[in-house]
């Protein structure tokens, strides 16, 4: 198991799903093609049936020309479509096998700077899907282009979205409901109610603009054939017609709320991904908590309010009045710089069946070349950082307590 | 690799089969719309008041009927194909894991609207430290982010590593000088010298190479022995005429390689000479996370009931996972295992420091403890529980 075969699904079924969408766009256009040019051939049979003449004959047969040349022209430009839809599967797919070829040869000189770029896109590519799924149309735009990400993000999958989307927070609904009918089949596996929504706000609407006959025309249209669940918002549509536009009585009042119209649009972002994406969430959520689980410790590490200290000075003692006032925050670490941490407080902690220990004071590893050492107080620190402390102020000061020692009372400790 | 090589094989079908029936498409239509036209040219060589003869007819018949069968049968090659689609989505279900979330129920809680905000202040900050201002500005105006830093600290960082992916060291090198004196352990100057010579050598010719080569290697001699011989080696390719290179100097000659791997180096070392992490940390955990995803998927398939989640509930892990060295970790904190229990120490648990030396937790030394008598498990010596001593190693 690696890592990209666990977190790359999205990467390669989304594109996939456009491939086969355009493929049934393809057959539709090449059956509606083929029965054009049939009408054209049976037209010609029942002239001929007659006894036709020659200038007729020359006329239909030009007509079975045009189309059989609007044909020609339509389906390889439906065909050419999927193939361009296959070959952005292909260029994620060669992307991947990038990663994977340097995994398994890690010997060459550049494996490790190639590793760590090819890790840097996944983050990037993470963070523009995570904006597109959350309609951060903007942001995921220009960061795939500073990065230059196109192919490899699901950016120009997610513009006609985005486009719903606008239209949608403009109250105009006939780019939804063009989509809703593309998607229909699809939509109807899913037991979407987006379509059914729509409707009940364009109802709405009508009602808001005192069109009251309008409305119930189309009601009868839209609504008389309804499915199991809508009966209920059907009934309460009906009974708006009643009240005045400006009722406080409920549940018709919060129909005319215009927060309906945002609620529209978080559906359809909804629906949206889900017929795209085969998970649920987004790859990048899922990764950052498995991460900081897996850098989270149980002690508590979020006591400490501030990150201001990153610019260390390099005078010793600056140093210690810092690693004093946040005892256990290592300012590198994930899961204890803020904002983070506010995260990591809520999750598992890492397992750990092996001491890994670190001096405090010189950030280097605490094992027999750099023994630990403890003081009275019971704080643990590297011999090395003890020592250097010596030579330099005669005397242990511990950084946390601010306690004076001196080296004979320090102890060695041994960690199995 | 395999399961990019399964996808492969069955996508590579798919897109030779379209691409032969794009091809077999236009030809055929092509052929049907030359015999039609043939075919109204020769009718159209009579009058055009006169009846059809029977033998016209019968050609205009039959031309008709094997141009419906034609078009009848591109539309059925083309829903014939639809196996070779579907098997391509099968493949990528079969070959990557669809529900990768499975294993993170806690995810969930990161979408949610008091947690939201938290990681898209960190992915705001991400942004401004990777050097996008623009991109972190319009994250912020759409997704209404609250005080996310816009810290400069590593803005200068992200532009001198970004000139070098560009393939210019002229910035790091400024950057490197001014700080001379902490670098003296790094391999960070050798490595911007001696872009900057390779660099020289294929835009002003080998001689500005030697010569700025001349300046700037021999206070690197000591340490970098080996590659800078490479290096000088190389530049016997840089000539204008010169064969391609032989395996072992070609990415040294080749400037995007060598760019990227400056970057690299560049922003590692200079982040350590600030104490500043190189990774932010939204990118630290992610890669963390990365990590650990593959190892919890695999023990979700070895374990049919459904023990993993069971696992979550609990408040760690249900696996070690090593995270590696080249992210940095393995440094960030000081983690004490108590090596009887094997259980990672806690507030309720803390290290105990044995009059020996030898350190357990608090748990086990309960456990191990005879009334007033407990002998060290490492070594003979008999003591009293009380003596033991809790230490801090955080």
């Amino acid at each position: 198991m690696n890592e990209i075969k666990s977190l790359e699904h999205a990467t390669l079924k989304v594109p996939y799903e456009i491939f086969n969408k355009r493929y049934r766009n393809a057959q539709r256009v090449l059956d509606v093609e083929a029965r054009q040019v049939a009408t054209s051939v049976s037209d010609l049979d029942a002239t001929t049936k007659k006894g036709a003449t020659v200038g007729e004959i020359d006329s239909l047969l030009g007509g079975m020309v045009e189309k059989l040349t609007t044909m020609k022209r339509k389906a390889s430009e439906a065909i050419t479509e999927e193939v361009q839809a296959a070959f952005v599967c292909k260029k994620r797919l060669e992307h991947l096998k990038e990663q994977a070829e340097s995994l398994s040869d890690t010997s060459a000189p550049q494996a490790k700077t190639q590793i760590n770029q090819w890790r840097k896109v996944r983050l990037d590519r993470m963070l523009v899907d995570y904006f597109l799924r959350n309609g951060y149309y903007e942001s995921a735009n220009k960061l795939a282009d500073a990065r230059d990400l196109r192919d490899l993000t699901n950016v120009d999958i997610y513009a006609a979205a985005s486009e719903v989307e606008y239209e949608l927070s403009l109250r105009r609904t006939a780019r939804c409901l063009q989509w809703c009918a593309d998607n229909r089949s699809k939509l109807r596996k899913l037991n979407s109610t987006m379509e059914f929504k729509i409707r009940i706000q364009e109802f709405i609407e009508l009602v808001r603009e005192d069109r009251r006959l309008e409305a119930v025309r189309y009601a009868k249209k839209h609504f008389s054939t309804f499915e199991e669940g809508q009966l209920e918002d059907i009934q309460h549509c009906m009974g708006m017609l009643a009240f005045p536009k400006d009722t406080e009585v409920e549940p018709y009042q919060s129909l005319l709320g215009s927060w309906r119209w945002d609620a529209l649009v978080a559906q359809f972002r909804w629906e949206h991904a889900r017929l795209l994406h085969p998970a649920r969430l987004p790859a990048l959520p899922v990764a950052l908590q498995l991460g900081l689980a897996a850098l989270n410790t149980p002690y508590p590490l979020n006591e400490i309010t501030h990150a201001h200290t990153r610019t260390h000075t390099h005078t010793h003692i600056h140093i210690y009045t810092c690693c004093y006032k946040d005892s256990t925050k290592v300012s590198t670490c994930p899961a204890c710089a803020a904002p983070l941490n506010a995260l990591a407080r809520t999750l598992p902690h890492a397992h750990v069946s092996h001491s890994r220990l670190v001096c405090r004071l010189s950030r280097l590893p605490l094992n027999e070349h750099n023994q630990p050492m403890v003081l009275p107080n019971g704080q643990v620190y590297g011999e090395k950082a003890l020592k250097e402390m010596m030579k330099e102020h005669g005397s242990i000061i511990c950084p946390k307590t601010k306690e004076v020692f001196c080296m004979k009372r320090v102890e060695k400790v041994y960690v199995m | 690799m395999d399961s990019c090589l399964g996808v492969e094989q069955d996508l590579d079908k798919a897109t030779s089969k379209f691409t032969a029936l794009n091809d077999n498409t236009n030809k055929i239509l092509d052929d049907v719309i030359k015999q039609v036209e043939e075919l109204r040219k020769e009718i159209c060589k009579q009058p055009p008041n006169t009846v059809l003869s029977q033998s016209q007819t019968k050609l205009v018949n039959d031309l008709a009927s094997s141009v419906k069968q034609t078009v009848f049968q591109l539309s059925t090659d083309h829903r014939e194909l639809h196996a070779t689609v579907s098997r391509v989505g099968k493949s990528i279900d079969r070959h990557f894991i669809a529900d990768y979330a499975a294993v993170a129920p806690k995810a969930e809680s990161f979408c949610s609207d008091t947690n939201r905000p938290i990681m898209e202040q960190a992915i705001a900050q991400h942004l401004y430290r990777q050097g996008l201002e623009e991109v972190g500005d319009t994250l912020v105006s759409e997704a209404r982010v609250v005080n996310a830093e816009r810290g400069s600290t590593f803005a200068q960082l992200q532009r001198c590593a970004a000139a070098l992916t560009a393939g210019d060291p002229a910035p790091a090198l400024a950057w490197v000088a001014a700080r001379e004196h902490d670098l003296q352990h790094s391999p960070l100057p050798f490595v911007l010298h001696r872009m900057q010579a390779l660099k020289l050598a294929r835009e002003e010719g080998v001689s500005a190479a030697i010569l700025y080569a001349r300046a700037q290697f021999p206070a690197h001699a000591a340490r970098h022995e080996r590659q800078l011989q490479a290096a000088v080696c190389a530049l016997a390719w840089c000539t204008p005429a010169a064969p391609p290179p032989p395996q072992q100097y070609a990415h040294l000659l080749d400037p995007r390689a060598l760019g990227a791997e400056a970057a690299e180096v560049f922003v590692r070392e200079a982040c350590s000479l600030l104490r500043v992490a190189p990774h932010s940390p939204l990118a630290g955990a992610v890669l963390a996370g990365a990590r650990v995803l593959p190892a919890l998927h695999d023990i979700r398939a070895k374990m049919s009931h459904p023990h993993v989640l069971a696992a979550w509930a609990d408040d760690e892990l249900p696996l070690e996972v090593e995270l590696g060295e080249e992210g940095g970790f393995g440094g960030y904190h000081s983690v004490f295992a108590c090596p009887i229990l094997r259980q990672q120490a806690s507030d309720h648990n803390p290290p105990m420091r044995l009059l020996c030396g030898h350190v357990i937790s608090r748990d086990a030394l309960n456990k191990l403890a005879m009334g007033i008598k407990l002998k060290c498990p490492y070594c003979p010596m008999e003591q009293s529980p009380s003596e033991a001593r809790q230490i801090y190693f955080s």
